[in-house]
């Protein structure tokens, strides 16, 4: 399922993600597990906990993030 | 392969020790870098401050040395413009490179250290932020990290100038070098990248240590302010707020301080010394305090009608800055913000330009494409007034009713999102989708703030009074020596005919093109109706930023874009300004 899909407060694994640098550079990877933090309106960004940091991830990427939800 | 080009090239003298600063983006490279240096660098809590680079003079080191505070990156694979000038600083070889490291991030920062490495410089790292990371719960053991890393690791608070002096002794210890440095990263960096991925994840088992602390206060609300419920009606609470200790602190100054002093104080004694020497009523007597008298301006509209509001603002803008709330806005905004075409992160130019254009439009560079940038910069030059010019707006404005005030601010975002539509459906390209790291929520550093705030007031102290005074001038001499008239009857058909305003507000739109405050100031003093008080403001809202940021603009996007975003905003203010007018008289006239 994609990133975009799991729902607040939710943990996942990121089993595959798109080839933007800055995804990886921000610590985003396969097999990292992540927390979606809030979700904004108007087809606004995901937030996600990466290990201690919060990233805000667009609508458009995050739907490109392919996931495992772990609860 | 010819590696040196794209440097940069900066020279250093023969026995001059070159420090390279880098990092990911906000770790706080530019603390350090003005700690070390005592250059003022305006540095803030969010990535992208530093978006060209600064050199400075090291102090307290015992040899000559100079540190260059290069952009910060997450990486060095060239991949964005930041990259492209910190790899070629790389290439173009230093003695040593500091590396700054946050210590809340360690993962992601070891990342850009090991890339680093791999172009055998000499490195010192400074393990930043240990104070946050403290609260958070993660324990850095830094003598294992030195030994992971093979070179010295510094655990530094760089704002509060914990574990500076350390770094000094440090420092001392780098010698000249002659190696040349020749190494085509960039291939290789990618290759290596599976297995720089399992070697930090190595290190980082072995040096950091996680404890389970109850979140902060502070971590709280960073938590809660990024939630559309509750952040969005805090993010109107914080705006409010800091709108009413604007005005309203800028007010109770101006009216029980300042102006007193001008009028009870200052202008009776400058008007009786100048009259000791010069004949009442003379031209020259009025040019220099008469009703548009030199002498009395230069001292009544900077520093008693703007500095409070300025000083004021500078000091909610860099509480905010420093204090990382100001990317949460951005992202609870950036649904909204993308359908006038920018990004959430955006916002903050947005923000700044409230201050003054000129760092928005050079702040706009962090936008990741040549399109977005654009825009930020048109909307604006605009629509978004600045310190000088709202404090401006205050005084006429906010005199007369507040709802003038909320009407022309109305305008202003009404004018921004017609605005940002249509460039984002006429200019070509297209806009990124948000990917942003979200800081830290820190209690700001008094000291720092302090600094900035000092910085920016002397900035308009310095930088604004000789165009102001200039244009003061040149407003005496045309008032007084009754030159206004001529311009007047010129003018007449645009500013009495279309805008309903009186003659002598043609001095208003002359000066405006000096300085966005002195489109408004002028017409303080000509007992305007409230109808031609609106149209008035509203002209200057959209009128000509003034001159420094239309250099600026043209600088930064080349002369016809420059010129295409001024004459653009000329049109407006004429016809938004004369489509007010009209329709009001239009409409009373029926009823």
């Amino acid at each position: 399922m994609s990133l975009y899909a799991i729902k607040k407060e939710h943990r996942c694994i990121i089993e595959n993600l798109p080839k933007i640098g800055l995804l990886k550079s921000l610590g985003l990877r396969e097999g990292i597990n992540v927390a979606i933090k809030s979700k904004q309106p108007m087809g606004g960004p995901v937030i996600v906990q990466v290990g201690r940091r919060c990233v805000a991830i667009a609508q458009d990427i995050a739907k490109d993030i392919q996931v495992r939800e772990v609860n | 392969m010819d590696c040196h080009n794209k440097s940069p090239e900066v020279q250093v003298g023969k026995d001059t020790l070159k420090f390279l600063l880098m990092g990911n983006p906000n770790v706080g490279k530019s603390v350090v870098f003005s700690k070390l240096t005592g250059v003022e660098v305006l540095a803030a809590n969010y990535t992208g401050t530093t978006v060209g680079y600064t050199k400075g003079k090291i102090r307290n080191l015992k040899k000559e040395g100079i540190l260059i505070d290069v952009p910060g990156t997450y990486g060095l694979e060239a991949t964005s413009e930041a990259e492209e000038v910190a790899v070629s600083f790389v290439k173009e070889g230093a003695d040593a490179i500091i590396c700054v490291l946050d210590a809340t991030n360690l993962e992601r920062n070891l990342n850009f250290a090991l890339q680093l490495k791999k172009f055998d410089i000499p490195m010192i790292f400074v393990l930043n932020l240990v104070d946050v990371a403290e609260q958070q719960g993660v324990i850095i053991d830094s003598e294992a990290l030195a030994k992971e890393l093979d070179a010295p690791v510094i655990p530094t608070v760089a704002v509060r100038n914990v574990g500076l002096r350390e770094l000094i002794t440090v420092m001392e210890k780098v010698g000249k070098r002659q190696k040349e440095v020749c190494y085509t990263a960039e291939k290789e960096l990618v290759e290596e990248e599976e297995t720089r991925w399992k070697e930090i994840g190595r290190i980082v088992e072995k040096v950091q240590t996680l404890v389970e602390r109850e979140p902060s206060f502070t971590e709280k609300l960073g938590y809660v302010s990024m939630q559309p419920w509750p952040g969005i009606p805090l993010a109107i609470l914080v705006l409010v707020l800091v709108l009413g200790f604007v005005v309203g602190g800028g007010k109770a100054i101006r009216g029980v301080l300042l102006l007193p002093f001008v009028y009870n104080v200052y202008e009776p004694a400058m008007t009786a010394f100048i009259g000791g020497f010069i004949t009442e009523g003379t031209i020259f007597y009025n040019v220099l305090v008469g009703d548009y008298g030199v002498l009395i301006k230069i001292i009544e509209w900077p520093f008693a009608l703007v500095l409070p509001y300025i000083t004021l603002f500078y000091i909610a803008l860099s509480i905010l800055e420093d204090s990382g709330y100001l990317p949460r806005i951005g992202v609870l905004m950036d649904g909204a913000l993308r359908k006038i075409g920018v990004q959430g992160g955006s916002i903050v130019p947005f923000i700044m330009g409230y201050g003054c254009a000129i760092p928005a439009i050079l702040g706009s560079k962090a936008a990741t494409t040549h399109k977005e940038r654009v825009i930020v910069a048109s909307l604006v030059s605009l629509a978004v007034p600045c310190t000088a010019q709202t404090a401006a707006f205050f005084v006429l404005l906010g005199d007369e009713s507040i709802w003038m005030l909320v009407g022309v601010y109305g305008l202003s975002i009404l004018a921004m999102i017609i605005g940002g539509s249509v460039l984002n459906r006429m200019l070509p390209g297209k806009v990124d989708p948000m990917l942003l790291e979200i800081p830290n929520l820190l209690k700001p550093d008094v000291k720092t703030v302090v600094q900035k705030i000092k910085i920016r007031v002397k900035h308009y102290l310095v930088e604004a009074q000789i165009p102001m005074a200039l244009g003061i001038l040149f407003a005496a001499i045309i008032a007084e020596t009754g030159l206004i008239h001529g311009i007047s009857d010129f003018l007449s058909p645009v500013v009495t005919g279309w805008l309903g305003l009186p003659g002598e507000a043609g001095l208003a739109l002359m000066l405006g093109i000096v300085r966005r405050e002195l489109a408004v100031l002028p017409l303080l003093d000509m007992n305007l109706t409230s109808l031609q008080i609106f149209t008035g403001a509203t002209v200057a809202l959209f009128y000509l930023p003034c001159l420094s940021v239309l250099a600026i603009l043209i600088k930064e996007f080349k002369l016809k874009t420059g010129l295409a975003i001024a004459g653009t905003t000329l049109v407006a203010a004429f016809l938004i300004g004369g489509a007010i007018n009209q329709t009001v008289r239009f409409i009373s006239s029926i009823l």
